[in-house]
């Protein structure tokens, strides 16, 4: 049927508003790195310009499938642009520096597996880097700018991954959109799970899996070997390029396969149980050959965490105080803030009883539909997690898998609500209103409050562009350094890594934090310096200096990152016999000890 | 792969975008002929092979054409690790190029009959109003990005000087590069005193350094190489000229550069 020639389709209007959403994002950013302390709202403003738009246009009747997926396409690459203007044109999340480092060594030496000085098993699992290096040979772009591209195009895959997931099980694009729509509520989805770093690839490829896994379910018999090659070529890549993803996929499959007996009392195809097989197997493998440091760095994340739990339990430690951050530069959460997170925290929790009845209802014959279920229940354990310090990270890690089947149960509930209410004119708006609530709030829970802006790392004066005091100390290391070994505070160290190219080691193993902080030497350091090869040693005085997250900006006047350590921090390695103090910017110095004596 | 017009153009289009990447001089073109090759085509014509009987929804091709390329990147950079030559722009479009040409010919074989299968882009056929919607969408994400990449001026931002010496020696002379930055919000004048020797026996001063911000000045100090083939420390202190005698910054370092490496 022809449309009339006065109606104008919503999808433009959503495009325009997503654009102009953007633009308030990219204004409040700009605000905030010219130091003119923008209010956040304006900042969020320009998220939700974005995101409601979308939202209500998904919880109508008469949107078709391909326009929904459309819209969260567009919602999963709009939230990708916001992360991306907020740090343009520099990676400055610690785990890029450390995977870009991979990227640039790859590129430079052009084989994998190079070690990483900060974070030994990057190399180890090198999907990422190894395919940004594709972009990057082939075009002579830098890992930021391969690599930004290369994170666009793994949450397109992503995100519409989700959708068509969703669709199968459910039958419903209207409960795709929606479940899609929801997902990108999770605590990690607008920064930490956009940044280029391994599992913003091996995410995208689990759900890739998972989507192909429901089509060859729902296919005739004749289609499922077609299925399973985009199954089994998205397991080898997960397994090169996250060990937790591996992980995970892994469990997801045995418990998959496991739903899959409960509904049908048989092992026999489509059952996925081969699927599950082969990736413990692989991932095993993988672990055994290629990557055994792996355990080393993971047992002492998982075992803290464990045991920190059992202490908070039976009360040996006190509970972690939510929205609380380490450090004097910190800054702390506004309540208003605080109230919208426990306010999408308690949306979700009360979507949950709802969404488990309609699976229960219209799904529970459905393997994933139990997957998704146990999923979604699991996530609220999740959050018990953030309640002991060692255990935080765990939880938050687990939680953007287990978001995935709660996003589904609470697109159902929306649904029901969506056709109980049906012709009542709230509730379409309550309901956009409800995910953009889950939308800031999840963002607020995942990410520190004051980092959430842009901040000062490139200013312009006089027509010039000046760089911040560890980013200049980088350049000037990339320039000036041909080759050489830093020893040096958290923030320095992911900046000399990249954009500065060399090697940096910081952190307490070995314990170059000690060397770094002490006010004087007390006999050890130099022979550990020397045993790790460490020419130069990066003296910093700045407060934020072993802050990962704002370590690499300018200070304002007046702030808590303007206070500086007491300048024995820096003058105790200039009374190292044969030390020449090499560079200078005030807060950060620069020995070289090559002629110690 | 005669009458199969979409691994035909499958075929083309690799070998025409991994010249063009390889050979392009500017690197903004190369990424137009990269990104198909990289994201898109291997991927399709993974998919062409994989569903040569079967008929795929146009979303479902999209989304395997895409996610399947990023999985052979990933797994293809494993198998270039241990090719000779490692990994290279030359190997990636090799092998790239190598992915696209064996899959699409499988799926030719593959296929029941030779079709006239074609990507099928949908027709669209938006009013004047709505591309202007679009038009304006686009144009505001444009503005967002420029602003985004743009350095803005700070005026709260503390800013710095910086400083730093290199020292050079080889036959014929040895001396000392040193570089003062003004990284300040505003201009600077310093002056520079160079102390040579143990007890800063000989000194050099250079007056007259004013820098705006953002610039840097870069003096070269001659140094002879002391006879008795000892390091001899110099030591650069900058001043700002409006307080010539508190000392601002100051590098040091030893000719010729001696000591254990390391």
């Amino acid at each position: 049927m022809a449309r009339p020639r006065s109606t104008i389709e919503p999808f433009p209007v959503v495009v325009l508003c997503s654009g102009l959403g953007l633009l308030v994002c990219s204004v409040a950013d700009a605000l905030s790195r010219a130091t003119l302390a923008p209010t956040p709202l304006l900042y969020w403003l320009g998220v939700l310009t974005v995101a409601l738009p979308i939202f209500y246009r998904l919880t109508s009747e008469q949107a078709s499938a391909g326009e929904r997926l459309a819209l969260v396409c567009l919602l999963g690459l709009s939230l990708y642009a916001v992360k991306v203007m907020r740090d343009a044109p520099v990676f400055t999340f610690s785990d890029e520096l450390i995977h870009a480092f991979n990227a640039n060594q790859i590129g430079d030496h052009h084989h994998l597996f190079r070690a990483n000085p900060i974070l030994e098993v990057t190399p180890k699992y090198p999907g990422l880097e190894g395919a940004t290096s594709a972009l990057m040979k082939l075009t002579g772009l830098s890992s930021y700018g391969a690599g930004v591209i290369f994170v666009g195009a793994a949450r397109l895959v992503l995100i519409a991954s989700l959708f068509l997931l969703f669709a199968r099980v459910s039958g419903s694009a209207r409960i795709a959109g929606l479940g899609a729509a929801i997902y990108t509520g999770n605590f990690n989805f607008l920064y930490w799970g956009a940044q280029f770093s391994y599992e913003s690839l091996s995410l995208p490829l689990l759900l890739l899996l998972m989507m192909a896994l429901a089509e060859r379910e729902s296919a005739p018999r004749a289609a499922w070997r077609a299925w399973a090659v985009p199954a089994v070529l998205a397991t080898l890549a997960i397994v090169v390029t996250h060990h937790l993803t591996s992980y995970a996929l892994s469990g997801m499959l045995v418990g998959l396969s496991l739903a899959f007996w409960y509904v049908h009392r048989n092992w026999r195809p489509p059952n996925p149980w081969p699927f599950a097989v082969l990736a413990v197997a692989l991932a095993v493998a993988w672990l055994i050959v290629v990557a055994s440091s792996t355990v080393g760095y993971l047992t002492p994340v998982l075992s803290n965490a464990f045991s920190a739990i059992g202490n908070t339990i039976v009360g040996e430690d006190a509970p972690r105080g939510l929205f609380q951050g380490e450090g004097t530069t910190v800054a702390e959460t506004p309540l208003i803030a605080r109230g919208v997170a426990f306010f999408a925290v308690a949306l979700l929790t009360v979507g949950l009883p709802f969404g488990l009845r309609e699976l229960w209802r219209h799904h529970r014959r459905k393997p994933f539909a139990l997957l998704f279920g146990i999923a979604g229940i699991g996530f609220f354990g999740t959050l018990a997690l953030r309640l002991t310090p060692p255990a935080w990270e765990t939880g938050n890690r687990a939680s953007e898998f287990l978001f995935i089947g709660l996003a589904f149960l609470l697109a159902c509930a929306c649904l029901e609500a969506l056709r109980r209410w049906r012709g009542q004119r709230p509730v379409r708006p309550l309901l956009a209103a409800g995910l953009g609530v889950v939308l800031v709030g999840g963002a607020i829970s995942g990410w520190p409050w004051d980092s959430q802006m842009a901040q000062p790392l490139r200013i312009a004066a006089d027509g010039r562009t000046i760089s911040s005091p560890p980013l200049g100390l980088a350049e000037w290391a990339a320039d000036e350094v041909p080759r050489g070994r830093f020893a040096a505070s958290v923030a320095d160290a992911g900046l000399l890594l990249t954009p500065g190219g060399h090697v940096a080691i910081a952190g307490s193993s070995p314990d170059i934090e000690d060397i770094i902080d002490a006010e004087s030497l007390g006999g050890w350091e130099l022979p550990l310096l020397r045993r790790n090869k460490l020419r130069y040693v990066v003296a910093d005085r700045r407060a934020a200096r072993a802050d990962s997250l704002r370590g690499y900006y300018f200070a304002s006047e007046g702030s808590a990152a303007a206070e500086l350590a007491p300048k024995s921090v820096v003058t105790k390695f200039g009374r190292i016999p044969g030390a020449a103090r090499v560079y200078t910017n005030g807060p950060i110095t620069v020995f070289d000890l090559r002629g110690r004596r | 792969m005669r009458g199969h017009a979409d691994l035909r153009a499958a075929v083309a289009a690799s070998l025409l975008c991994a010249v063009l990447a390889l050979l392009l001089p500017l690197s903004e073109l190369r990424v137009v002929f990269a990104l198909p090759l990289t994201l898109f085509l291997p991927g399709y014509a993974i998919v062409a092979v994989t569903f040569a009987r079967r008929r795929l929804e146009r979303a479902q091709m999209l989304l395997l054409s895409l996610g399947l390329s990023l999985a052979t990147l990933a797994l293809g950079a494993i198998l270039l690790n241990y090719m000779p030559g490692g990994i290279r722009a030359g190997s990636w479009a090799l092998l790239l190029v190598l992915v696209v040409i064996a899959a699409s010919r499988g799926a030719a074989l593959r296929r029941p009959r030779p079709t006239t299968t074609k990507l099928g882009i949908p027709r669209l056929s938006p009013r004047r109003a709505e591309l202007g919607l679009l038009a304006g969408g686009a144009l505001a994400v444009l503005a967002a990005f420029l602003l985004a990449f743009m350095p803005l001026s700070a005026e709260n931002a503390i800013g710095y000087t910086e400083m730093w010496i290199k020292p050079f020696s080889n036959e014929s002379r040895a001396g000392v590069k040193i570089g003062v930055g003004n990284r300040e919000q505003s201009d600077a004048e310093y002056r520079l005193r160079v102390h040579i020797g143990p007890e800063g026996e000989e000194t050099v001063v250079y007056r007259d350094i004013a820098l705006a911000p953002g610039q840097t000045q870069v003096r070269v100090v001659p140094i002879e190489t002391p006879s008795s083939g000892q390091p001899t420390p110099v030591v650069a202190v900058l001043v700002m000229a409006d307080s010539p005698t508190r000392p601002y910054r100051r590098v040091s370092a030893w000719i010729p550069p001696t000591g254990e490496s390391g």
